[in-house]
Parts: structure tokens; C-alpha cells; sequence
């Protein structure tokens, strides 16, 4: 999924581009329900707004996304990916809206709902009409086909109602999104999408790279529960802290209900491999069976990964659990030769080099042989283990656990768990069943 | 009989000059027996005659600049020559035998070429080479290619003799003879000695999951390079061998000190530890294995180590 803030010029031209060419078919289209279009926007501009980061010294903008009100106070809900910067560093970046009325102002982050990907904001803006959230949405009762109309101010063009239609909840996914099939385009994150009857029903968040018209939701109750936490304490919370602390909760919670899954085994010739329960990972084969030239050992993988990343700041994305198991047999190398591309398949790969500094301390890896319980059903293990921290959130780590069987010179199972921020002793219990669960035999 | 001998700078003889008479004036002047071109030398500048005990005798004969042996800051007027020590006057050196000055017994001429430091030097190469070549052919897990194995052993075998050449080009002109041979050895030994360690760290690696062998391999080529540049200046001559050690040590610590530092800059921008996590076959294996409860006490431990990390400011940063 591709967050929908605007970042570059450069980009913006490029999608424009794209989409000039690609509008005219949907138009002719949903011709008849125009007039429904019309009526919405038409009641939209007073409550629907833009919201600009500024560069606090400069004064002029680096990203912009949408945003809509939700009481006659002022209060305003869009994306935390559109706020983030003011968030994560405050004496550096401003906000302030452009409502589609034309009316200016500054911007207050009161609270952030980080695994959702929200944000609640307080303009300076009284006794203005706003958004309603549709009853029906919040309890789940819409029906898959109902036209959805989506709003925001794309690529910084001006204001944009977009039709719709609703598809349900996306599959595999640990948050809940709504599966949207309309056009959202960078910089309507946070842009309210509404039913005929002009009722939210979910926040604009994310389109799918190389999908069509592929696009998700926020859904709706999600930024109730966040209006209704800031109703019963008032005080601002601090988002940098509160950033780190909905983080963690979160992650334990999700590693929590991955070790409630649990693991069950899958047959890789005559290993046992662990897979996940958990129905939020997309899991997929490859094969090196038809590479050219003529692979010197043939890797049959497995992979699953989960779609648990989480838009924490513009330079990192995280939250991905990967289970990946590779069946390595010779072909015609010799036992060394084999040891050595087992190596070669069995590195660790953590965020090192780069811009990792600003967010990671080094890794520290711990690598030895070992046994688990009974040697009958458990291979001898080569077992790797990197971890690293995450310098600016206290308890969360990412751990790359590496396991390769060490009962055959010829053909081996190298099986690795990637976990990204997570707790550490959740990733010793997981990492403990993981290993126990790669076997070999019957 | 009296020999007089005008050396160079280097002490090596540049004229020498037979008298019959039983002394000898030595100066700038043309009635001397022995003329020296020398500014600093006066015109009459020396006497030599023998005494009555027969010892040849020096004499300054009053010049302005001084009589000295050579390395002695102690102007002497008159002194018994040894023909040892060379004489300084003004600019230059001399030196005064009488014809009974005895010898050195003749050095024996280097016997026909040994033929057991070129078969060591044979054998030792081969094996440099045929580890080389294993090492190549044991990471080979793509398509086979013949170049893949001549490129690197062409580059170790070029590089050698451009190096040993060198040393006995240096031996040639500051010792008179190349020992190439000699060289040649001990830049093999060194070489081995490197391919032989970096083998056996990687097995010990593995087998005994103890890296810091493969860690620290860096300190231990360090030290080899310096023994090998160490035996080179010793067969280019063995005096002022401390100064030549001295030199050394200064280039091993010089050496280890910077690739240290060089190395823990490369950890802090990248982040990535050196491990080796190099697997080799199941069987080479020489440590039983760990239990799973005791492994996974170890990993409990690495988390103080990355808290601790998580504290101290980003690299780069200055500290609060």
C-alpha cells in the first residue's frame, strides 16, 4: 500500500499525467449519478479541508493531505501520516488548513491513533457545519456495490469529489481497512468518504501500487473511538511519546494473537516446517527450478508475510513479520560448495548502511548449533539470531532469526523468521516455537 | 712500505696509493706524497713515518681544520695508526696500512646452487596456489568458469614476484648480491603462513562457533606482513638490525591501529556486525550442541547490550 500524502513536485506531475488519461471512461460512465455527486460537494466546502506541514522556518509547504470536521467546535479528524512530521518533530514543522470555503487557519494535533493511521486536529474554526459518521458503517452493516463518494484536494489541485463503491473488508489484513475501488490519488489522505446520504463512513489512507482504481479506508468507527478518548480527557497528549506508546501496545498485542494462532506444520520434503495460523499473512512459493543458467541446487521457498506495516514517519515503514522456508537440495554441488550457498541463502537481513543510524542501533547477532528436545524428530539446528533497537521506541526491536538443518550435507531446510518492531521477549517465545516446530521425518 | 688509502664517502676505497719511503706527507700542497683535493685539508697537512718500535705514527702537522678518527669528535696531533679506523682531515677520509697489516681470511665463494630452497620454494608456492585454487572452487555454487580460478592465482603470482623483485632489487644495490631465493622464500612463507591461518580461523568459526578468530584475522596478516618486511631488510644487511625492528613494529602498530579504527567507523555507519556466519559441512562440526533453554538464555543476554546501544546518542550526535 502506497500512503496518499503529496511529497514531491516531480511525483505530482507524473500521476497527473496518468490520470488525465485514464478519467474520461469512468465519467461517461456514472453520468446518472451525477446530480447525487453534486449535492454533496455542493454541502462540502465549509468542512472539508486541506491540511498543509510547514516548514516552521521557511513558511512554505513540504507535504499537504485532507481533512474533514466532525463538531461545531472545530475538531477535525485526517491522517497520521499527514500530520506526521509535526508530530515526530515539532520546532521543525507548522500545520495549518485551507477549508474549501477558502478560510485559513493554524492546526493543533491534539491525538494520534498510530495503527490506524489517524490523526484528531483542532482548527480555529466555530459553529461551522460538519461531517456526521454514517450508523449504519460504524455497526457493519453496509453492503458490498453501495456507491461511496470520496473527497480530498489530490496533488494540491484544488478540492475533488470522487465516486466509488464499497467492497467490504480487505482480506489478510490485521487492521481493518475498506477495500475501496475508486481512484484516491496522493494528498486526499485523510478526505472523508461519505455515502449518497453524506454520512462518513470512512477516511481516505492508501492505494495499492500497480492495482486498478485499488484503494482503502479507514473505517469510520475507528475515528469516533478517537474523538471519544479526546472527549473524556481533554489534555493534549504529547504525540512524539504517544507515538512510542501506541506502537509498543500495539505490536505486543499483535504478537500476542500471532502466538495465540500458533504454528502448524507444513511438509518441505522430508522436513517440517512452521507456518502461521494467523489469517493476516499472504503466503506464496517460488521455485529457482527454471533459472538460467541451470541452478547448481534447486531452492523450493515458501514465504508468508504479514500486511502489518505501519506509516510511522516518511523514512519508516514497520512492522512486517516474514516467514520464509527455502528446501535446498544439490544438484551437482559438492558438500562445501553446498555449505557455502546455504550460507549464501542464510545472511541476515536487518536495516544496516543507509539512514538506518537515525532510527536503529547496530545489530548484535548470536549464531551456535543447537538441539532441540528430542534429536529423533528434531534436526540439528545451525541457528542464527540479529536483533536490533529501535533508538527512539523503548522495548521494540527487530529480530532476524535464521535456522538451518545440519542432519544432511546435501540438502538442508533454512527457515527464517524476520519479526520488525517487536517486543523481545515476545520474540524469544516466538522465536522458541518456531524453532521446536522445524522437524524432519514422519 | 706504507699504503695510503683515500676512501669515499661510504668508506669504500677510491685511490689507493703505494709509498716506499718510510714516511709519508699527506696534503693539499704538490710536495706532498699524497695530493688530496680538498678545500678543508691544508697544504701540508699530515706526516706518517715509523717509529723506532716500528708503529707507523700520525702527525698533524699544524693544519687549521684538525686530524680526527673517523666517528671521534677529539682532535689528535699525533697518534698510532691501526689501519683500522679511518683518519678524517678537512673533508676527507683516509686510511694508513704498512704492508705486514694482516687480512680477513677470504670469504668461500657461495657453493654450487643449492637445491633445497628451490624445491621448498616450489613446494611452498604450489601450495599457496592449490589453496587458493580450493578456497575458489569451494565458493563456486554458479556456473563453473576456468577464469574465475586464473584471474586471482595469475594476481597473487604477478604481485609476488613484483615484490620479491623489488626487495632484491634493494638487496642488489645496499648488499651487492639480490638474493632472490632468499626473498622469494620469505615472501612464500609469509603468504602461506596468511592462506594457512585464514583456513583454519574459518574452520575453528564454524566447528567451534568461536569468530573472532576471523574477527581479529586482520591483526594476525598485520603482523605476518611485518615479520615478512622485517626478514627483507635483514638480508639487505644485518647491521642497525634494532633500527630495522624499530621501523617495523612502527608500521605493524601504525597498520593494526588503523585498520581498527577503519573497521569500527564501517560498524557505526553501517550498523552490521562483523560476524562470519560461514557454514561449511555438518560433518566438520567439533562442538556438541546447545541446548534450546541455554541458546536462548544467551539471546536474553544481548538485550542489556542493545538497550545500553539505544541509550547513547545516535553516531554522530554529541552526547546530551
Amino acid at each position: 500500500m502506497c500512503s496518499l500524502a503529496v511529497g514531491t513536485l516531480l511525483r505530482a506531475i507524473g500521476l497527473s499525467l496518468l490520470i488525465a488519461t485514464c478519467a474520461s471512461g469512468i465519467v461517461s460512465a456514472a453520468q446518472s449519478e451525477s446530480s447525487v455527486a453534486e449535492r454533496i460537494y455542493a454541502a462540502a466546502p465549509p468542512r472539508l479541508l486541506q491540511i498543509r506541514t510547514l516548514v516552521a522556518d521557511a513558511g512554505r509547504q513540504t507535504s499537504n493531505g485532507s481533512g474533514f470536521l466532525v463538531s461545531a467546535d472545530g475538531l477535525a479528524i485526517t491522517n497520521y501520516h499527514v500530520v506526521s512530521q509535526a508530530a515526530l518533530e515539532p520546532d521543525t514543522y507548522r500545520l495549518e488548513y485551507t477549508a474549501a470555503d477558502g478560510s485559513q487557519g493554524r492546526v493543533t494535533l491534539l491525538r494520534v491513533d498510530l495503527p490506524n493511521d489517524l490523526a484528531l486536529i483542532r482548527v480555529d474554526k466555530k459553529d461551522a457545519p460538519y461531517f456526521r459518521f454514517d450508523q449504519a458503517a460504524i455497526e457493519g452493516r453496509l453492503a458490498k456495490g453501495e456507491r461511496l463518494y470520496s473527497m480530498g484536494n489530490p496533488l494540491d489541485l484544488g478540492f475533488t469529489i470522487i465516486e466509488g463503491t464499497y467492497n467490504g473488508l480487505a482480506d489478510h489484513s490485521y487492521t481493518e481497512r475498506i477495500h475501496f475501488s475508486g481512484a484516491l490519488n496522493p494528498g486526499m489522505s485523510g478526505g472523508p468518504a461519505v455515502t449518497a446520504d453524506g454520512n462518513v463512513i470512512g477516511i481516505n489512507v492508501a492505494t495499492r501500487r500497480g492495482g486498478q482504481l485499488i484503494s482503502f479506508l479507514v473505517p469510520a468507527r475507528f475515528a469516533v473511538d478517537l474523538l471519544q478518548q479526546a472527549g473524556e480527557g481533554e489534555k493534549p497528549a504529547d504525540p512524539k511519546s504517544d507515538v512510542g506508546r501506541q506502537l509498543l501496545a500495539w505490536r505486543s498485542g499483535l504478537f500476542k494473537s500471532l502466538g495465540e494462532a500458533g504454528f502448524r506444520s507444513d511438509t518441505l520434503g522430508p522436513y517440517r516446517a512452521p507456518a502461521t495460523q494467523a489469517l493476516w499473512f499472504n503466503c506464496w512459493a517460488s521455485t529457482n527450478a527454471s533459472a538460467t543458467p541451470k541452478p547448481r541446487a534447486s531452492v523450493n521457498s515458501t514465504e508468508c508475510s504479514s500486511d502489518t506495516t505501519v506509516f510511522v514517519a516518511s523514512d519508516l515503514n514497520i512492522g512486517a513479520i516474514t516467514v520464509n522456508h527455502s528446501l535446498v537440495k544439490t544438484v551437482d554441488l559438492n558438500q562445501f560448495q553446498f555449505a557455502n550457498y546455504l550460507t549464501q541463502l542464510s545472511q541476515p537481513r536487518l536495516s544496516v548502511g543507509g539512514p538506518f543510524k537515525k532510527w536503529y542501533t547496530p545489530q548484535r547477532c548470536l549464531e551456535d548449533f543447537v538441539s532441540v528436545s528430542t534429536p529423533r524428530q528434531h534436526p540439528p539446528l545451525h541457528v542464527v539470531w540479529c536483533a536490533q533497537a529501535y533508538r527512539r521506541f523503548e522495548g521494540l526491536y527487530d529480530v532476524s532469526l535464521i535456522a538451518v538443518t545440519q542432519d544432511q550435507p546435501l540438502e538442508a531446510l533454512v527457515s527464517r523468521l524476520t519479526m520488525q518492531a517487536v517486543g523481545y521477549d515476545d520474540a524469544i517465545a516466538l522465536g522458541t516455537r518456531f524453532l521446536e516446530a522445524v522437524q524432519v521425518g514422519q | 712500505m706504507i699504503w695510503v688509502e683515500i676512501l669515499s664517502r661510504q668508506r669504500e676505497v677510491a685511490a689507493r696509493v703505494r709509498i716506499a719511503a718510510p714516511e709519508v706527507r699527506i696534503g693539499r700542497g704538490y710536495d706532498n706524497d699524497v695530493v688530496v683535493d680538498d678545500p678543508y685539508v691544508a697544504a701540508q697537512h699530515l706526516r706518517v713515518f715509523r717509529r723506532d718500535d716500528g708503529s707507523l705514527v700520525a702527525e698533524d702537522s699544524g693544519s687549521a681544520n684538525g686530524t680526527y678518527i673517523d666517528g671521534s669528535k677529539t682532535r689528535l696531533s699525533d697518534f698510532v695508526v691501526d689501519g683500522k679506523q679511518p683518519i678524517r682531515i678537512g673533508q676527507t677520509y683516509l686510511r694508513i696500512r704498512d704492508v705486514s697489516h694482516a687480512v680477513e681470511r677470504e670469504l668461500l665463494a657461495p657453493p654450487e646452487r643449492h637445491v633445497l630452497p628451490i624445491v621448498l620454494a616450489l613446494v611452498i608456492g604450489l601450495s599457496v596456489l592449490a589453496i587458493d585454487a580450493l578456497k575458489i572452487w569451494s565458493n563456486q555454487t554458479t556456473e563453473p568458469r576456468a577464469s574465475a580460478y586464473f584471474t586471482p592465482l595469475l594476481t597473487i603470482a604477478a604481485t609476488l614476484l613484483v615484490w620479491v623483485g623489488v626487495w632484491a632489487l634493494l638487496c642488489r644495490i645496499f648488499a651487492g648480491r639480490s638474493q632472490f631465493l632468499r626473498n622469494l622464500l620469505i615472501a612464500l612463507i609469509g603468504i602461506a603462513a596468511v592462506s594457512l591461518y585464514d583456513e583454519f580461523a574459518q574452520y575453528v568459526a564454524f566447528a567451534w562457533t568461536w569468530p573472532a578468530g576471523v574477527s581479529y584475522g586482520y591483526v594476525v596478516v598485520w603482523l605476518v606482513a611485518a615479520a615478512v618486511c622485517f626478514y627483507h631488510l635483514r638480508e639487505i644487511g644485518r647491521r642497525r638490525l634494532w633500527l630495522k625492528g624499530a621501523v617495523v613494529t612502527a608500521l605493524l602498530v601504525g597498520g593494526i591501529a588503523l585498520q581498527t579504527l577503519q573497521l569500527s567507523e564501517a560498524l557505526t555507519d553501517s550498523g552490521r556486525q562483523q560476524t562470519v556466519h560461514r557454514l561449511m559441512p555438518p560433518m566438520l562440526r567439533a562442538v556438541p550442541l546447545k541446548d534450546e533453554g541455554a541458546f536462548f538464555g544467551k539471546i536474553s543476554n544481548l538485550k542489556a547490550d542493545l538497550d545500553g546501544e539505544r541509550s547513547l546518542p545516535p553516531p554522530g550526535e554529541p552526547h546530551p
